[in-house]
């Protein structure tokens, strides 16, 4: 699509049935019907919780409040992962049009889209779609007759892998630290400026149309039980890599293979599901459904859609240790298990890595990573203790390797000491 | 004032009597839990780590949380440059200094801007003119103020927080928390070295992540996370 005439593009647009759904949600359902249709359809947000949206929306629209608003997040926080970013480049009208029935549902006037600010033309086919669509009448006061007034901004965002998590993303949006809050109270009762915010991923927006269109049997006709519609992954695999749009509850077998074989000689040895906090997946559980809950419950998670898979040139404890460092990194610093708890989860992998490890770091590992997630303020360090708890769970004798024998299948750490394996 | 000789004393020995019979305070203490308000925290100390540093960050929560503003902080930025403190004993603290001065008649020097150089406040104005003063927009503002000047200097950042009415320390935070906000001037060594250190740039991820499932070896190499001391 050009988007270089964005009035053009709307035209192509409406004519191929953008905005239908928002007239639709305006004319047919009303703010209380479209919540019903929505809750009905069982969509759950894409930004990697899976928090039912109609719920989210039924909170907020219930909230007493002078002002409400809708915040769309793109911002997408993951460095391998362009999956937000597709979405918006590919149909910005879908976004904006989920963006205003949401805003209408639950009587918010005003919008934002938080895109990254790095992703300039995101940003800039973002800004012209909305201002086309303000001409159109599709936003802006009185929005297709309908008496309801709202405006749409985008702002783009940078500097920080935390401005993904909702609280952080709104404190950024308000000129404070990125840092999150304590909830409850959510954001939809509590939010941007202290008013009920629904802050929705730019997929799970963009899945709202559809549903207010076809209505929501229709969507929960794809996708799993449960789970239901579609979602984008970002594959990284042996022979290409790039986003591609699943329908969740596909075996993670099926997710994998868009990316290629392993090379010749090689065999696929983990998956790391979920991003720099997610887990890394044996290839015993390649069967499990690409789904929130499954994920979770073999201690990956879909988070920013980022299917990485690792042959056997890696060492699993290497690629935790990165992860697990990236996220000890990009810790806002306001929770000392997070700020301080990742940052000896990466010094016990650290030793272990260079071949001194302590006879009680296994146990330290385990008991620090439980006493994480259980102090948790956010996800992100409730998520950050993955890629460690799940390689112990299921690497166990790749790391037996590295404590009692003091090798390195795969070859990748250094040298290990003699003698190693003994406290230092 | 008595003018019987002796009277203070009995006095005094009847109220010790009268102390000796009444219930006694003492509590058998790890068994009989205390009576203490519900917000008592316990007492409030700066502790030293292993290596005889304060164990404080500086963080600031603590003071941010206090309701009553009480808590009076000062410390140095994570580069060790900067002395950043918090609330309103900020402004006590110079008054205290200022009023000394004052009244000795000597000159008062204006410590909050004695290292920085000053700064064309007219730009920085015109900027907080667009954004209507208003320090929800504080991000647009620092982002607007960079753009203007380059860099943000402290003295901007104070002119700011004057001018919207929000804390210094509350403009420091948000400053040093961007990655995309510098504190220091281009050019200078110091930022790429303390900020880019101490919060890797996702390209290091991305590196590190290719080096790894290549079996390079992410983190040995890498620079990673674990070993910058924030």
């Amino acid at each position: 699509m050009a988007f270089d005439d964005p009035s053009a593009a709307l035209d192509v647009a409406v004519a191929a049935g953008a905005f239908e759904g928002l007239r639709r949600a305006v004319r047919d359902l009303g703010p209380t019907g479209t919540i019903a249709t929505v809750a009905a359809s069982g969509l759950r947000g894409r930004g990697g919780a899976g928090y039912p949206t109609g719920e989210k929306w039924r909170t907020a629209a219930l909230t007493d409040a002078p002002r409400r608003y809708v915040v769309a997040n793109g911002y997408g926080a993951d460095p391998g992962s362009l999956t937000d970013r597709a979405m918006i480049e590919a149909d910005p009208f879908l976004v904006i049009e989920g963006l205003a029935i949401a805003a209408i549902a639950i009587g918010a006037t005003e919008a934002v889209v938080a895109v990254r600010a790095s992703e300039t033309e995101a940003v800039r086919r973002l800004e012209g779609v909305i201002s086309a669509a303000e001409e159109a009448g599709f936003l802006g006061p009185d929005l297709l007759g309908s008496g309801h007034d709202l405006s749409v901004t985008v702002r783009p965002v940078q500097g920080a892998y935390m401005l993904g998590e909702e609280t952080v993303l709104l404190n950024a949006l308000e000129g404070r630290r990125g840092q999150p809050e304590q909830r409850p109270p959510h954001p939809a009762e509590r939010g941007l400026f202290g008013m009920p915010t629904v802050v929705q991923n730019v997929q799970t927006l963009a899945a709202v149309p559809f549903i207010v269109r076809e209505g929501a049997e229709a969507f929960t006709r794809i996708g799993a039980r449960g789970a239901p519609g579609t979602i984008l992954v970002q594959v990284r695999g042996a022979e290409r890599e790039g986003v591609a749009e699943v329908p969740l509850g596909t075996p993670l077998r099926e997710v994998v293979a868009l990316g290629g074989e392993p090379g010749r000689g090689r065999t696929l040895k983990a998956v790391v599901v979920g991003g720099p906090s997610g887990g890394l997946l044996p290839p015993e559980l390649l069967d499990t459904p690409y789904e929130f809950g499954a994920l979770r419950a073999v201690g990956a998670h879909i988070g920013s859609g980022s299917v990485i898979a690792a042959d056997d040139r890696a060492c699993m404890l290497d690629l935790a240790r990165l992860l697990t460092g990236f996220c000890a990194t990009e810790a806002c610093g306001k929770t000392i298990p997070c700020r301080i708890g990742t940052r000896r989860l990466v010094e016990i992998a650290d030793r272990i890595v260079d071949g001194r490890p302590r006879p009680t770091d296994l146990q330290l590992l385990a008991d620090l990573s439980a006493d994480i997630v259980a102090s948790a303020l956010c996800d992100h360090e409730r998520l950050a203790t993955l890629p460690l708890t799940t390689g112990m769970r299921y690497f166990r004798s790749e790391l037996d390797d590295h404590l009692l024998r003091s090798s390195c299948p795969a070859g990748v750490c250094r040298p290990i000491a003699v003698g190693a394996g003994s406290a230092r | 004032m008595s003018f019987i000789p002796g009277l203070g004393i009995v006095k005094g020995m009847a109220l010790t009597l009268r102390r000796f019979f009444e219930p006694k305070a003492t509590i058998r203490y790890p068994e009989v839990p205390a009576d203490v308000s519900p917000k008592f925290r316990g007492r409030l100390q700066l502790l030293y780590d292993e290596w005889g540093t304060l164990k404080c960050e500086t963080c600031f929560q603590c003071a941010q949380a206090c309701p009553i503003e009480c808590i009076d902080m000062g410390g140095i930025d994570t580069k060790g440059r900067y002395h950043v403190h918090w609330g309103p004993p900020e402004q006590y603290g110079e008054r205290r200094e200022e009023s000394a001065l004052r009244r000795s008649g000597r000159t008062v020097p204006d410590k909050a801007y004695e290292h920085f150089e000053p700064i064309d406040t007219d730009r920085v104005e015109a900027i907080l003119e667009d954004h209507d003063h208003d320090p929800k927009r504080m991000l647009q503002i620092l982002e607007a103020v960079q753009a203007e000047l380059g860099w943000l200097p402290v003295a901007a950042l104070k002119h700011i927080s004057f001018r919207t009415g929000a804390y210094y320390a509350l403009i420091y935070g948000t400053a040093s928390y961007y990655r995309h906000l510098r504190l220091d001037p281009p050019g200078d060594a110091v930022q790429g070295r303390a900020f880019d250190a101490a919060r890797p740039a996702e390209s290091t991820y991305l590196s590190g992540l290719g080096a790894a499932l290549e079996g390079r070896g992410a983190a040995v190499g890498g620079g990673a996370a674990g070993s910058a001391v924030h």
